[in-house]
């Protein structure tokens, strides 16, 4: 419910010689279901942390709706207990020694709420994430799953307005990931409070997130929907970080392969993009198309020639790794008749899936629009 | 002249502004870490380094008695007390003579615990070694009951001619054992031993449990004998454990009293500790000074050489690895001699001691089993001809006075220790300053390096005389009290910093984002879920105080006593019977204190060894 917005924030820690967040401008709209995603070291977890007052920040400042919670050179610093927050921890920080009744009724107490009112707030959480039975067992003695819960009815119990998460799926196998993707999105849409979850995760992120900001290096690479963040990524860095398979990234530079570079050359052409310009490009395994060999020389230039060196299955989906007159590039694929280990066979892509950054590293802006998904199925 | 090039400019520093400052301690005074941190920095500095320093000082300033000889007035810097204690007639006895006999005792008692400890702590760790489960505890029993218990019950057995008083137990069957057999430097070296054997195999054997067998079988499998393997791997890997038992064993005798004080003695053989309580009980401050200072020095340097062999070793440690596998060794034909060897170090490492010290108790003469020279005169008897001690010790004002005192003083310190220790982990897992925490940590570990006579001495030397708002407190409980404490904080801040950064910060941070303030905190969680690691911080310490001669035999006053300090004084008046009374009872309060303690707070004994 409350806007959170974060302005020219820098955090140094003491004895450390870079910044863990660098000149931070990110604004998170009321009920907004925000992933700060990026690999660990990258300052997401100490941006969550500032958010929540467990950091102090080293400049700049963060308002949480109307108020500013925390900016250095004007002397304001609200501590954690005012901020009105919930936070779920990455390894849940139950109190052991306390049950899951008294874990849950902790806050109510500290925010001074009746004894009855407590009873039915307690009731009603324990009930909404199915945890009911277990109100006077210790935290050791539910599973992992159950404790997941337990930390999210003891967050949900105090109606926070900012919700805070740290990885909170990682712990969890990947039936109970599904489940509690569903009950975070329910509650979400129920309290309707603003929440932000930092991850390492994709899967995570591309699962539950509206937004996604990447990070990398204490600083921030793009915000986007999860498509964005997928089909259109802002830099070199996004694009390789996201993707479960790693796309396939070529340097137009030092690349000496002269059937890959007039392939290539081929859909830059037809994005308009200068082929000086683009420093890389980029596809994705999970884009390309494989056509069998059976016509013996495809005059077509979309396409190009390769020999299959080897095939992983995944179960489902198979890694199949070619050899494109000396490069290697991987395609993820399901398996099609005629693909086998020494057949030559050739690929295309569509013009859309060809991702080509600058020198910098920064994306080539192109005029072709994404596709939709019903031409894509069509095809 | 050469042209000099300008210095640098100096990088610029970009003061933070008012605004910034009072931002930054308005959130240090919002925590009260800070605060609470830096009143136990200067309690610690005060107790611990203060002390320290003030009596190694002494070692350089002339004491009033001895402006004539040093002349110089009182106070001023001098190096009368160095040449005096390494070069001058008397250097040979106060210093050389005890300084190489604690050297020789130290290396002795080292190779002798490495060597029985270790083969005992590989037959209960890794073998299939008759009754191994129960040897496993019997063999700890050695280090539960007192060093100096030993001593008594050796002079209950083997004392000699030599010395007046009760006759020990082959002297009055007829056989009069030689001197170096009765006193000095054999006795010392086997009690100290005999003590020390449990550390080992508590350290060493701990290790080989967690020793990857897949380490010694992959090693087999290239071809290498047993020889090979013991020799290239498991000995190297052990290396860590072994050598943190030789430093312990080493600073434990440096310090030790309590055993030379009753059996060095009659042959005139001192250590350095015993060197030191002489000295400090003829009022020689200066020299007394020097001596401590050479066990501190020799501790330091033997912990420092630990550290740094031990961070060397850690760059392999591999121990505890994943899915390592466990395998006993099968005996075979060593099966009884294992079991022979394993019983007989029980047997006289325990219960023959224990056995002598009980016989000598009930008996007028030792070793004379006819039913009229048994007696339980010395526990409860009454009109005995005793001039000082009339009646049985049970029945004796002093001995409950002694107890009480124990109980209170020591119950006093440890609860301060325990507390204090969960305070220090707070602040060192806590504080944002580093130097802070760094401090406190360092501050409460230097007892640790300093012997308990030492440490007594350095309390000596700051409390025999008032200062500012604080009167004199020899003589009176709260030196002991808290020389005792004092004493206690590196075992209570190592329990407590352990504990504290086990938990982590997660459990107050939960609590800080529902809304607690610190208090609060404090009181719902950290203290809370701390309860186990507070019990087991009181008790160990508590256990070990009860034991300890060494720190309080200098600051007790007759008023004071403690059942150690009671005991030893009773065995100054000769009454031997009675002085073996009250080890017997130490035994029985440290042995049960010892089991309370493994039951409430689930520790290994392991834990509480540094102690």
């Amino acid at each position: 419910m409350s806007r959170i917005s974060i302005k020219n924030v820098d955090k140094t820690y003491a004895g450390a010689d870079s910044r863990a967040v660098a000149d931070l401008n990110l604004d998170i709209p009321k009920s907004e279901f925000l992933c700060l995603l990026g690999p660990s070291g990258c300052g997401k977890s100490t941006t969550l942390r500032m958010i929540a007052g467990l950091e102090n920040l080293t400049s700049g400042q963060i308002q949480i709706g109307d108020q500013i919670v925390d900016a250095a050179d004007q002397g304001i610093f609200v501590p954690p207990e005012k901020r009105n927050l919930g936070m779920v921890f990455q390894n849940y920080a139950l109190w052991p020694h306390m049950t899951i009744e008294e874990n849950i009724e902790f806050g109510l107490k500290i925010k001074k709420v009746p004894v009855a009112e407590r009873k039915t707030i307690i009731d009603s959480v324990l009930t909404k994430l199915g945890i009911v039975q277990y109100r006077d067992r210790y935290p050791s003695e539910v599973s992992g799953g159950q404790q997941q819960r337990v930390a999210l009815a003891r967050m949900i119990a105090v109606s926070p307005e900012v919700i805070l998460l740290d990885e909170p799926l990682s712990n969890l196998d990947a039936k109970l990931r599904l489940d509690m993707r569903t009950e975070l999105k329910r509650i979400h849409s129920e309290l309707g409070s603003t929440f932000v979850f930092v991850t390492h995760d994709q899967w995570e992120a591309m699962t539950l997130a509206t937004t996604i900001a990447v990070m990398n290096e204490g600083r921030l690479q793009q915000v986007g929907t999860p498509e964005d963040i997928y089909d259109r990524p802002a830099n070199r860095f996004v694009a390789e970080f996201v993707g479960t398979l790693p796309i396939n990234m070529l340097d137009m530079k030092s690349l000496d392969n002269k059937t890959l570079k007039a392939w290539i050359q081929t859909y830059l052409m037809q994005l308009n993009v200068e082929i000086v310009d683009a420093a890389s490009v980029g596809i994705r395994p999970e884009t390309m198309n494989l056509h069998p060999n059976n016509d013996e020389t495809p005059k077509d230039t979309s396409r190009c020639k390769a020999r299959i060196v080897d095939l992983v299955p995944t179960g489902g989906n198979w890694i199949i790794e070619l050899d494109v007159s000396g490069t290697q590039i991987f395609v993820l694929s399901r398996l099609v008749e005629d693909l086998t280990v020494g057949n030559d066979i050739t690929f295309s892509i569509h013009t859309c899936d060809l991702h080509a950054f600058d020198t910098d590293g920064n994306r080539i802006q192109t005029t072709q629009p994404k596709q939709n998904l019903k031409t894509k199925i069509e095809d | 002249m050469t042209q000099f090039s300008l210095p640098k400019s100096p990088k610029q520093v970009s003061w933070p502004s008012l605004r910034v400052i009072w931002y930054r301690s308005q959130n240090w005074a919002r925590n009260p870490t800070v605060t609470i941190g830096i009143i136990l920095s200067v309690f610690a500095a005060y107790l611990i380094l203060a002390p320290v320093i003030m009596m190694l000082m002494d070692a350089f300033t002339v004491d009033f008695a001895d402006q004539a000889r040093a002349s110089k007035l009182e106070g001023e810097l001098t190096s009368y007390y160095l040449n005096r204690a390494m070069n001058s007639p008397i250097a040979k006895y106060i210093f050389w003579l005890p300084l190489m006999n604690t050297l020789f005792v130290s290396i002795v008692v080292i190779i002798a615990t490495l060597l029985v400890g270790g083969l005992l702590g590989w037959l209960v760790s890794r073998t299939d070694l008759l009754g191994k489960r129960w040897f496993s505890t019997a063999l700890i029993v050695p280090y539960m009951v007192p060093s100096w218990t030993f001593a008594l019950a050796w002079m209950a057995i083997f004392k000699n001619r030599t010395m007046g008083g009760l006759p020990g137990w082959f002297e009055s069957l007829g056989f009069t054992p030689p001197d170096w057999l009765s006193y000095g430097f054999f006795p010392i070296a086997v009690i100290l031993s005999l003590h020390y054997v449990p550390f080992v195999v508590l350290l060493v054997g701990n290790a080989l449990r967690q020793f990857d067998s897949q380490l010694e079988e992959s090693a087999r499998t290239l071809g290498a004998s047993s020889f090979q393997v013991a020799r290239r791997i498991v000995f190297p890997l052990l290396r860590p454990s072994i050598i943190s038992a030789a430093t312990l064993v080493f600073a434990k005798c440096l310090g030790d009293v309590g055993v030379t004080y009753i059996i060095g003695a009659p042959v005139k053989l001192d250590l350095l500790a015993t060197s030191l309580l002489r000295t400090i009980s003829t009022g020689q401050d200066g020299m007394s000074a020097v001596l401590a200072g050479t066990i501190v020095i020799l501790g330091t340097v033997s912990v420092l050489i630990d550290m740094k062999l031990l961070k060397a070793a850690q760059r392999f440690v591999t121990i505890g690895s994943k899915g390592s596998l466990h395998r006993t060794t099968v005996l075979g034909k060593w099966k009884w001699p294992a079991f022979g060897f394993a019983s007989s170090f029980v047997l006289i490492g325990a219960i023959i001691p224990f056995a002598a010290l009980l016989l000598t108790t009930v008996m007028r003469m030792p070793g004379i089993f006819s039913w009229d020279n048994f007696t339980l005169e010395f526990w409860i008897g009454r009109d005995l001809i005793t001039t000082a001690l009339p009646q049985g010790i049970l029945i004796t004002k002093e001995f409950w006075v002694a107890a009480w005192n124990t109980v209170w003083m020591v119950g006093l310190a440890s609860i301060g220790a325990g507390v204090l220790g969960l305070m220090v982990g707070y602040i060192v897992a806590r504080s944002p300053f580093r130097l802070l925490g760094g401090f406190l940590k360092q501050v409460t570990f230097l007892p640790y390096l300093v012997p308990g006579v030492a440490f007594a001495a350095a309390y000596l030397s700051m409390f025999a005389k008032p200062h500012g708002f604080i009167p004199s407190l020899y003589g009176t409980s709260y030196i002991l009290v808290i020389a005792l404490l004092a004493s206690q904080m590196p075992f209570a801040s190592r329990a407590g910093i352990a504990a504290m950064m086990q938990m982590g910060k997660d459990p107050e941070e939960a609590a800080q984002i529902v809304g607690a303030g610190w208090w609060r905190r404090v009181i719902s969680i950290v203290l809370p879920i701390h309860r186990g690691a507070l019990v087991a911080g009181i008790l160990l310490p508590f256990i070990s105080g009860i034991k300890g001669l060494s720190l309080v035999i200098l600051l007790a006053v007759p008023g004071t006593d403690l059942l150690t300090t009671y005991a030893v004084r009773l065995l100054d008046f000769g009454y031997s019977q009675a002085a073996n009374v009250v080890a017997i009872m130490i035994c029985l309060i440290a042995f049960g204190g010892t089991w309370i303690g493994q039951k409430i707070g689930k520790t290994n004994l392991a834990n509480g060894i540094g102690g």
